[in-house]
């Protein structure tokens, strides 16, 4: 398993150059010319847009600009600087860090509540819980999370605080520590406990009609054991696929839940960074999400072989 | 007991999860000395790096301006009077004499010396800095000499000759021709000061410097601020602060919004009460603000003034005024700041802000009121274009206005618009300056230092034509003239004549068409109150107290 995994992190390595020109050639194909878009409305002086293209290498063609940032992320391990003079990699640790947090608070939300509905479904299929759980998450995934983010942050953070005087929810940003997290990381979990509830109910209500279920029950285990030893282990598997893939897009697709929360993730600097058209910054945030991707990915993979016992890598 | 190590690895991970979402959570924000809480207050990211040079944007300029303290301040009727200067006289207009008053020091409590002037504005203007704010010193003796304006030249010297310490306290600058304004700009951030602190060896201002400016205003910083990493920078009151302090509290918290919707989450934070002062409430919540604040909400003039822009030397279906005039008379002002905008913008009635002295309330009477039925018939006369384009940046909000204003020229003119949406305004900068733009096109303009003359010269001067902000081309020998003698009037009174001799040209010819003016929308918390902002849109700090402090 071990040589299995160091095979696939070094497939990683050219997926990730690739990635790196892919964006840098989007990037670059942007209308407008970054220095200039630098003093918005108002135009920089010549010599400012002069010294600052010459500086940032950008009157120089394409594949020679990307070799300047390339050589320096391999060579220097620098991975360039805004446009301001602010090194990347600070923006990218301090901003991981922040969507590192939303997302595994997001991730464990989803993971109980939407795996515990779709248990709880799977076992009254056909129920009034059954329905109601059917419908709710129904109702989750046509809701956009720009709805739901600041319906909850006026109701939570906003209204409940002038109608009781309690600070339960901050009504954004990152200054009250962790319970900052809980409104935005519900707000991003919300789409993917509607997924999961139906995807675990799904899967352990087809796992629930197998034979050795029956056998199992037939022999005298009790219920409990069935569903939890028998059942659930091998339900689980999709379940898990789908939680590894979702780090991913949890991590990327956090722009707007991180813009109406105001919390400095990457999402909210992939925005800026598009925004502003800061080429390292992009390039640098993308890539590192496709290497959260890879990373997850390997995870899950290696999850199938802890689950099911048949899975061997070699 | 092999069926469990599944259990227990995926249990193992989600409690990692958490584990590692709980440890090392961000400290709480703010919190001075005492449970004093501080005084917050929103703003966007300030664009660059907190030094007054690099600075022009409204973001930093506020941050900036509770860190240091301006020459001049400028009064309620837009004067300005000394401040850190004890006086800025000068004879001609050219040779100016400033001279500080004693005792100021810097936040480490260092004197505040003449040389710290001349250092920081030597900095500006020196090419390699790339400053923004370079070009407010254009005008000064030698600025050429460090920021020669042919693309690749190398400046010759490093500091500007125009520009003297004579003694400690007494900075002499002299400019390359008369400049009557020259005392109004004395105000703005770029003329801040730099201590010695802020250099290295080699005359650049270090990373340090940046991340935690030593100012010589109100308030200093308590830590460094990362640019793009901190979202709060917090500040506390200067001891040493010469000027006026505020009553009863110390600290003072700017927490910065980013993203695209800063303002709105910003304005449920002043609902919450999570911050006390919002400057941008956005015009979605302009209605409800004003139930919801009630007295706390506020609408003042800004400098702000948008435009409907022509190409005129690029295309001269243009060329004519009455095309321009009978455009503008198209435009139901009215209607459109009220529907649009709530009433945060009002109908333009001058090429000049009514933030500054020299506006005249109803100076463009004719061209600037709504009439349909004559706009068309003039149109018609001069031989208007059947089809014009209308660019505008989609990135700033200007869609429904823009297209409001193209609704009123179809109907009004008869004629095709089609409007023409760009990613960012600098795309249609660019296109304007290589003359390939044809079309009409929005523009705006906010003043730097509060004179009518930033108004007229930037937009409309004929050096302004070739790399400025005259993106018409439309040009005046006689405008030039009339600018220039205010410039080199003795008064501001009877530069203020001269400039509005020049407006009324502008009126006459409307190279551009004003459109609105804008407002500033603000609202703040219950836990302050006499709060007001300056001539800059910026807070009023010393002034401000809090209400809850029994």
């Amino acid at each position: 398993m071990g040589r299995y995994a160091i095979r696939r992190l070094l497939q990683a390595v050219p997926v990730l150059l690739g990635s790196t020109l892919l964006i840098f050639l989007i990037v670059f194909a942007l209308p407008g010319d970054p220095i200039v878009s630098l003093g918005g409305d108002r135009r920089p002086s010549p010599s400012v847009v002069e010294v600052l293209t010459e500086q940032y290498h950008l009157d120089e063609p394409l594949l020679v600009q990307y070799w300047h940032y390339i050589g320096g992320v391999l060579f220097r391990a620098d991975l360039g600087s805004t446009y301001q003079g602010v090194p990347v990699a600070d923006l990218l640790a301090s901003t991981f860090q922040v969507t590192l947090r939303l997302t595994l608070m997001a991730l464990a939300i989803e993971a109980v509540v939407g795996v515990g509905l779709g248990v709880w479904a799977a076992l009254r299929r056909g129920k009034a819980v059954d329905t109601m759980i059917l419908a709710a998450t129904l109702v989750l995934v046509s809701v956009p999370t720009l709805v739901t983010g600041f319906v909850l942050q006026l109701v939570l953070g906003v209204k409940l605080k002038q109608w009781t005087g309690l600070d339960v929810f901050p009504v954004s940003g990152v200054g009250d520590g962790l319970r900052g997290y809980i409104l935005p990381a519900f707000v991003l979990a919300g789409l993917s406990i509607a997924y999961l509830a139906r995807l675990a109910r799904t899967s352990l209500a087809e796992v629930l009609r197998a034979d050795y279920i029956r056998t199992a029950v037939a022999k005298g285990m009790p219920r409990g054991r069935v569903i939890t030893r028998h059942a659930l282990r091998n339900a689980l598997i999709p379940v898990v696929t789908y939680l590894g893939a979702d780090v991913g897009t949890l991590m990327g697709g956090a722009v707007i839940t991180e813009g109406i929360f105001n919390l400095p993730g990457l999402g909210n600097l992939l925005f800026r960074g598009v925004y502003e058209r800061q080429q390292p910054v992009v390039v640098g945030v993308v890539t590192l999400l496709v290497l959260v991707y890879i990373v997850c990915n390997l995870i899950v993979d290696m999850l199938y072989a802890v689950l099911d016992p048949r899975i061997r890598y070699e | 007991m092999r069926v469990t190590k599944g259990a227990w690895l995926v249990a193992g991970t989600a409690l990692l999860a958490l584990t590692v979402a709980a440890c090392g959570s961000g400290a709480p924000a703010g919190g001075g000395e005492g449970g004093d809480t501080p005084v917050r207050m929103e703003i966007g990211e300030p664009k660059n790096q907190l030094v007054p040079g690099l600075t022009t944007e409204a973001e930093g300029a506020e941050v900036l301006g509770a860190l240091f303290e301006p020459l001049v301040k400028y009064t309620k009727d837009r004067q300005a009077e000394p401040n850190v200067a004890e006086s800025v006289a000068s004879d001609d207009n050219k040779t100016w004499t400033i001279k500080l008053n004693q005792g100021w020091t810097w936040h480490d409590g260092e004197p505040l010396t003449a040389q710290n002037y001349v250092d920081a504005w030597n900095w500006a203007a020196y090419k390699p800095n790339a400053a923004s704010a370079a070009h407010f010193f254009q005008m000064v003796e030698g600025f050429e000499d460090v920021n020669p304006s042919e693309e690749g030249a190398q400046p010759a010297a490093k500091t500007m000759k125009g520009l003297e310490a004579v003694d400690d306290l007494t900075i002499r600058v002299r400019l390359t021709r008369p400049n009557s304004q020259f005392r109004l700009m004395l105000g703005y951030t770029a003329f801040y000061p730099l201590p010695a602190k802020a250099f290295d060896s080699n005359g650049k201002i270090t990373q340090k410097y940046m991340q935690q400016p030593i100012g010589m205003g109100l308030f200093k910083m308590d830590k460094p601020y990362r640019k793009g990493t901190d979202q709060v920078i917090d500040l506390s009151v200067y001891e040493g602060f010469k000027g006026d302090k505020p009553k009863n509290w110390k600290q003072l918290e700017f927490r910065i919004y980013s993203g695209q919707s800063a303002a709105e989450t910003a304005y449920n934070d002043l609902q919450a009460e999570n911050i006390d002062v919002h400057d941008s409430i956005p015009s979605s919540q302009l209605i409800s603000a004003q139930t919801a604040l009630g007295d706390r909400y506020h609408d003042d003039p800004t400098s702000l003034i948008s435009y409907i822009g022509f190409p005129i030397t690029a295309n001269p279906a243009f060329a004519k005024p009455e095309v321009r005039k009978a455009i503008s008379m198209a435009i139901d002002r009215k209607t459109i700041a009220e529907q649009v905008f709530s009433g945060a913008r009002s109908p333009a009635d001058d090429f000049i802000s009514p933030a500054v002295d020299g506006y005249r309330p109803g100076a463009c009477t004719e061209a600037c009121s709504y009439d349909p039925a004559k706009a068309k018939e003039l149109y018609a006369q001069a031989g208007g274009p059947p089809r014009i384009d209308l660019g505008y940046n989609a990135d700033g909000g200007h869609k429904e206005w823009m297209e409001a204003v193209a609704n009123n020229l179809r109907a009004n003119l008869g004629i095709q618009v089609q409007l023409k949406p760009e990613e960012k305004f600098g795309v249609i900068l660019t296109a304007l300056e290589k003359h390939e733009y044809k079309g009409a096109f929005r523009i705006a303009w906010l003043y730097d230092y509060p004179s009518m003359e930033n108004y007229l010269t930037p937009m409309f001067g004929k050096a302004a034509a070739k790399g400025g902000s005259n993106y018409s081309g439309w040009t005046n020998d006689q405008f030039d003239e009339l600018i220039n003698k205010g410039n080199e009037a003795r008064t501001p009174a009877q530069a203020i004549k001269f400039y509005q001799q020049a407006d009324d040209l502008l009126l006459k010819d409307m190279p551009y068409v004003p459109v609105f003016f804008h407002r500033i929308n603000w609202g703040h918390s219950t836990r302050i109150r006499n709060v007001e902002l300056n001539m800059l849109d910026q807070v009023v700090w010393a002034k401000v107290e809090k209400a809850d402090a029994a």
